[in-house]
């Protein structure tokens, strides 16, 4: 019996033990099949999904190579019939092909007629399949490629898609690498993005996604279009492109609520494009409006249903999906894999850590527990308004400002979900609040006041769960959320991951009432972050030590200084 | 050796050698059981249809041919020169072997000339897949029958020609009778086919000699030689661990479920879909995948109906000491009860006559055939070296060549190649180490094989930030159970994945552990350090864990007079009772009823017992266990082979009795069963007197009879001792169940004494 690292479950999960010698090497070698799952501390859990499989086919790996990987660093014997269901998997990739023919365009075609007539008899696929050109090719309507590939991909014979790409109209954009340099990490997903054609790059927050949209778009060289969650996050990247490529002010466009600019590289919400009057999607024609070359999903996990049908009528164009976790609570992955494409790059969030290219963190959960009244009115409560009242308690408040003296020079930002609460909050800490109303002109301002560290206390809703950048964050209180997201809580975390100047630690507090519905979802939050490889601390209120005591913050800075 | 050659079978047997008596013996032992009393009566239970059908059944396709040369021989009795002549592409050696194998078997007899017994003849239906002769069908053929064949259209052609090729019987097909439309129902008028009933024709011998042309047997019928399939015996020996392990892991998972909640007995016996469903979605795999596990379980004895109504399909108490058992021999016990089980699993699912999907663990699956057929494809396989083997249609192929008359027997051969892959005795055609120790030496044979292959089982999980634990291994079982308790297995196969949630550590605190118990267990069987948040886990869950308190008690004293009862209480002759208050006017204890009651009547109270019906188990019954079966009591339908001694006798009884037929007899004395007649005593005491053997007709105990020739040494109250030379043992007759006796005449010389 070998000593392997790998240990095969019946239920397709690898685990991997990643202090073993050859974890590494390992991990490289189920990557390319294996989707991560989890990866705590000491055993990551990967899981090999159909999907996967036929990604690993279309980059070019075979049935073979999956095996001997499995049998290789297995340290148990493999079931045979686990083996068998990979190999027959991999094997329905590829029957059939979609392909440009000169005569008759896009072509579906198989080299397995069988298969062929199985899907031109499903009631799913048959509508976007035009007429019949031989025993073995079919047309296919080329406004249906997406739609095709999502559809095949749910009867389980997915086609290889060899149409290849439009370049788009050319636009000249370079990196502009005169004092910083693009990371390995963000080199290879580029490199794995362009190799792909499209695809998906998962990287932590403050990881350096935006630079890696860069990078794509300086490959591409061509115009550019870039969907983004909201207006701010739009501005930064515009930031972002001015500062780190060639691209000038005048070269990019915003086309959000207050603009409608297009230019060679134009950024715009999701929101204005799902916008709707009349029944109508009003901007559809954006898609149309340049032949764009390359386009850019931020925050491809958010991605809105409809987009999701504009984007399958986008399937000649480059698609780059960037997020810090794929994890969707609608559970529509797959839509993202089969529409912008496979996974092309990801890295474990601990990995990048250790490099030091974002600050590691120390999560911490306060159990507040609630008062007598409160308990009665959690206990007799609707079972909707039980959440929110457990989440707002009154005394939570105590703790909370007790929790920020722990860190007095460090810039500190509150989150919470309940508008009321914040603006309590707010008055209580006399902090600012910025919420869904305020003004961009309003954040802009207080944004700035925050990275100048004239402000040292920010109260944000969720407004601010994404894709603002305030580097200078290293305390994040979240003390209510949107139930138990996952997804939200790798996105607050991330506020605090950016890299502090002098490398110190991030804190990410979140405060909950015990026992109620509070502390499930925080227990189903929390999780995720264990998976992520955080270990947690759960505290009750009453044994928070302040600063300076036995398991409190160390003094951070000297007061005499 | 007479130079004549020997007229009947009888005749023949009786020149064989008793090697030869001993192989017929061993290759149709139906006949040797009770022992025949002599040749004839030999020849004729070898005569017996039913026997004949058995033989010809385990003969091989070459061996089928070479007797339907025979049989097809324009007269009876062929010589074995005519026999290489007919079948040009038999090698000799080959050809030779047949016939020997024929000839042991009796099915055909003679030395100079084969003769084939009357009941083979009728036995072989169609030899060579020819048709009756046209006389026996009542047919006139036309003379010149190669000429009427050459001007027949070629539709009516193909139909004959279709009907020359394997089976000279086919439909008519259906369709008014407007006479003469189809081509069968053409020749049929022209006298060229011959109706055998309503519905079926058959092609007379004649035709279809002529239109197979030059080879009137068919193509030589060869011992096929597939492709042999080799494999690295070591990848063969791992993969069958790894099919071994997931077996004897899910069999744990399921009978573990069906512990918790046992599946109900359907009224024809059988799970149910909906367990099925159930124990499929609870194990995260398809249910045809369940209903394949339950029958494992239930071949190996782990799973039978049981419960309080037996209505209930429980894990029996096999199963307690299997899960003790390591790894291997859990494994065997697995393989074993598959291999011998006489149900066919895959066919779950199929639909009956009546249209009604067959259910897991039905009475509907048994096929008592199946143990032989099953043991009879692996045999096959074993037959190659370790390491090479055969595609399953390759190895049906050799199996269809070997038995082709029971080729109907083997639609279940492919299935079963599947369920011996899924366990691991098979792995792609080649038996595994532990496969070919199953068929060698049953189930320990097979842990050998297994043992070393599969994990050894640890005794520690790996805790995680993420609450969950990993076992990167088999458990101790000790660990498992304990860990059973306090988390949920959220994946297994090769290891184990553990999660620790409230609801679990909740369910351990229930099972009387306590929050520093946990805290001990996870110390002591982690290797990675306890998460901080799973000992907060613990604390917070037995924090609230009990602010309800329900307990159990044996018994109770209630009293409407309080006073009393604290009386009772503070009484110290009452200590024994151990009685606590648990509220006003209720005391309880943790004795039994009887005991309570005893205790107060001596300390002087008058106590009245009440109605147990309200009485509270202290401890929850044992868990229910089926009774199962015990292992062994599988009936074997293979009929047990003889031993050598058994052979040897059966076959000296017959010669014995051959002798007795043989012998000349002078005086004889035949009498009525159970009277001994005058003259019966009086030849005997001669014999006796004199040293002549004598010839005796005897029906023993059992009421069979037979005929042998006996040295009579004396003759004492109602019995005759005697010395049977043929048998060679010294013996004592009642009289009264001698039928018949007879002197054996000197000039002769004692037959016995040849």
């Amino acid at each position: 019996m070998s000593d392997g690292p790998l240990i095969v479950q019946s239920d397709k999960t690898l685990l991997l033990e990643v202090d073993h010698p050859l974890a590494r090497d390992c991990r490289a070698a189920i990557a390319p099949f294996a989707e991560l799952e989890r990866s705590p501390e000491h055993v990551h859990t990967y899981r090999v999904t159909p999907l996967a499989l036929w990604n690993a086919r279309a980059a070019g790996h075979d049935a073979e190579q999956v095996v001997d990987a499995l049998v290789r660093y297995s340290r148990y014997p493999v079931p045979h019939a686990l083996l068998v269901d990979i190999a027959d998997t991999m094997d329905r990739f590829g029957r059939l092909t979609l392909a440009n023919n000169p005569v008759h365009g896009l072509v579906l075609t198989t080299s397995d007629r069988a298969v062929l007539e199985e899907v031109i008899r499903s009631k799913r696929v048959a509508p976007m399949l035009g007429q019949r050109i031989d025993e073995d090719s079919v047309v296919v309507h080329p406004s249906e490629r997406g739609r095709l590939k999502q559809a095949l991909l749910k009867v389980g014979w997915p086609a290889e898609d060899l149409a290849g790409y439009v370049d788009g109209q050319a636009h000249p954009i370079e990196l502009d690498q005169s004092n910083w340099h693009l990371r390995d990490y963000q080199q290879e997903a580029v490199e794995g993005f362009w190799a792909g054609g499209s695809g998906v790059v998962v990287l932590p927050c403050g990881a350096g996604k935006t630079l890696v949209g860069a990078a794509a778009m300086a490959e591409a060289k061509a115009t550019t279009l870039i969907l983004v969650t909201n207006t701010v996050a739009g501005r930064q990247w515009k930031r972002e492109l001015i500062a780190r490529t060639s691209l000038t002010e005048e070269e990019i466009g915003e086309y959000s609520g207050e603009r409608k600019e297009i230019r060679p590289v134009t950024i715009a919400t999701y929101q204005v494009i799902t916008t709707r009057r009349k029944g109508e999607y009003r901007h559809l024609d954006l898609f149309d409006a340049q032949d764009w070359g390359l386009i850019v999903y931020d925050e491809v996990h958010l991605l809105p249903a409809p987009i999701f049908r504009l984007t399958a009528d986008l399937q000649s164009r480059r698609r780059l999906g960037l997020t810090a976790t794929l994890v969707r609570e609608d559970g529509r992955e797959d839509d993202v894999f089969s529409l912008i494409g496979p996974k092309r790059y990801d890295a474990p969030w601990r990995d990048i850590e250790a490099q030091g290219y974002i600050a590691p963190a120390e999560c911490i959960e306060v159990r507040v527990s609630l008062d007598d009244e409160e308990r009665m009115t959690y206990a007799v409560a609707e079972p909707e308004e039980r959440y929110r009242i457990a989440a707002t308690a009154q005394s939570k408040l105590p703790v909370i400002r007790r929790v920020l003296d722990r860190h007095p020079d460090e810039q500190k930002l509150v989150i919470g979900a309940y508008l009321d609460q914040l603006e309590e909050l707010g008055a209580a800490l006399d902090a600012p609040v910025i919420q869904g109303s305020t003004t961009n002109r309003e954040r802009e301002k207080l944004f700035d006041a925050f990275r100048a560290g004239e402000v040292k206390t920010l109260v944000v809703s969720k407004v601010a769960n994404f894709s603002i950048d305030l580097p200078e964050a290293a305390v994040a209180v979240q003390v209510s959320g949107t139930f138990g997201s996952r997804q939200e809580e790798a996105q607050r975390l991330g506020r605090v991951l950016r890299p502090k100047a002098d490398g110190r630690q991030a804190h990410f507090y979140t405060v909950v009432s015990r026992d109620t519905l509070d502390s499930e979802y925080a227990a189903h939050r929390q999780r995720f972050l264990a998976e992520q490889g955080y270990a947690y601390t759960i505290v009750d209120a009453a044994d928070l030590a302040g600063i300076g005591e036995v398991n409190g913050p160390d003094w951070t800075e000297d007061p005499a200084d | 050796m007479p130079t004549d050659a020997p007229p009947t079978l009888a005749a023949w047997l009786r020149t064989r050698s008793d090697e030869q008596l001993s192989a017929l013996l061993v290759a149709r032992a139906d006949v040797a059981r009770p022992a025949p009393s002599d040749v004839v009566a030999l020849a004729s239970r070898l005569a017996v249809p039913v026997s004949v059908d058995r033989a010809l059944d385990e003969l091989d396709a070459t061996t089928l041919q070479v007797l339907d040369v025979v049989l097809l021989a324009p007269t009876d009795g062929l010589a074995p020169d005519a026999l290489i002549a007919a079948l040009p592409d038999l090698p000799d050696d080959v050809l030779e072997a047949a016939i020997e194998r024929l000839t042991t078997r009796a099915l055909l007899w003679g030395d100079d000339a084969l003769h084939a017994p009357d009941p083979v003849r009728r036995s072989v239906r169609h030899p060579a897949g020819l048709g009756r002769r046209a006389t026996e069908l009542r047919l006139q053929l036309p003379t010149d029958l190669r000429a009427t064949l050459a001007e027949l259209p070629p539709e009516e052609l193909a139909v004959l020609e279709r009907l020359a090729a394997e089976r000279p019987v086919g439909h008519l097909p259906d369709g008014p009778g407007d006479g003469g439309r189809t081509p069968a129902r053409r020749l049929l008028q022209r006298g060229l086919l011959a109706r055998i009933d309503a519905l079926n024709v058959e092609l007379p011998r004649e035709i279809g000699v002529l239109l197979r042309g030059d080879r009137p047997y068919g193509p030589p019928r060869l011992r096929p030689e597939p492709a042999v399939v080799a494999r690295d015996r070591e990848a063969v020996d791992r993969r069958a661990a790894g099919a071994a392990l997931e077996s004897v892991g899910r069999v744990g998972e399921l009978l573990g479920i069906l512990e918790e909640e046992p599946a109900g007995l359907l009224r024809s016996g059988g799970v149910g879909v909906r367990d099925q469903k159930r124990l499929a979605r609870e194990l995260h795999i398809g249910e045809p995948d369940a209903a394949w596990l339950l029958e494992l379980a239930y071949g190996a004895g782990l799973l039978d109906v049981g419960g309080p109504h037996r209505d209930e399909w429980l894990p029996t108490r096999s199963y307690d000491v299997w899960r003790e058992q390591d790894l291997a021999d859990r494994w065997a016990v697995l393989a074993a009860g598959w291999l011998t089980s006489v149900r066919l699993p895959s066919l779950v699912g199929q639909r009956d006559v009546a249209g009604k999907a067959v259910n897991p663990l039905s009475p509907d699956l048994v096929r008592h055939t199946a143990p032989a057929i099953r043991r009879s494809a692996l045999a096959v396989l074993a037959e190659y070296p370790a390491g090479s083997g055969l595609a399953p249609d390759d190895l049906v192929e050799l199996l269809r060549w070997r038995t082709p008359r029971r080729a109907d027997r083997l639609a279940p051969v492919p299935a079963l190649l599947a369920e011996a892959d899924r366990l691991g005795v098979l792995v792609g055609g080649v038996l595994s180490t532990a496969g070919r120790g199953l068929l060698a030496s049953g189930e320990d044979g097979a842990a050998d094989g297994m043992r070393g292959l599969l994990p050894e089982p640890v005794d520690h999980v790996l805790a995680q930030p993420d609450l969950s634990l990993i076992a990167p291994g088999p458990l101790v079982s000790e660990l498992a159970d304990t860990l059973a308790v306090v988390a949920d297995v959220e994946s297994s196969g090769g290891a184990t994945v553990f999660r620790v949630s409230e609801g679990s550590i909740r369910r351990a605190l229930d099972f009387g552990w306590s929050a520093s118990d946990l805290h001990d267990l996870f110390t002591r069987s982690s290797r990675t350090p306890v998460p901080q948040a799973l000992d907060y886990l613990i604390d917070d869950v037995a924090r609230q864990h009990g602010r309800l308190r329900v307990g159990a008690i044996e018994s109770y004293v209630r009293s409407d007079d309080h006073g009393l009862l604290s009386q009772v209480l503070n009484d110290r002759r009452t200590e024994e009772a151990e009685l606590r208050r648990l509220a006003p006017g209720v005391l309880v204890s943790g004795l039994g009823a009887d005991e309570v009651l005893t205790v107060l009547r001596e300390a002087g109270y008058a106590p009245a017992g009440e109605n147990p019906g309200g009485a509270v188990l202290t401890r929850p019954p044992a868990r229910p266990r089926a009774l199962g079966r015990r292992p062994g009591s599988e009936s074997t339908p293979v009929g047990r082979s003889l031993s050598e001694a058994e052979l040897a006798a059966t076959v000296r009884e017959i010669r014995a009795g051959d002798a007795a037929l043989a012998a000349r007899r002078g005086e004889a004395v035949r009498q009525v069963p159970g009277v001994t007649t005058a003259s019966t005593l009086e030849l005997l005491s001669r014999a006796v007197r004199e040293g002549v053997p004598v010839w005796l007709g005897y029906v023993d105990a059992q009421g069979s009879g037979s005929q042998r020739v006996v040295q009579p040494v004396s003759l004492v109250g109602g019995f005759l001792q005697g010395y049977d030379e043929r048998r060679g043992e010294n013996r004592t007759f009642a009289v009264h169940r001698i039928t018949s006796v007879a002197l054996v005449e000197e000039e002769q010389g004692a037959p016995s004494a040849q």
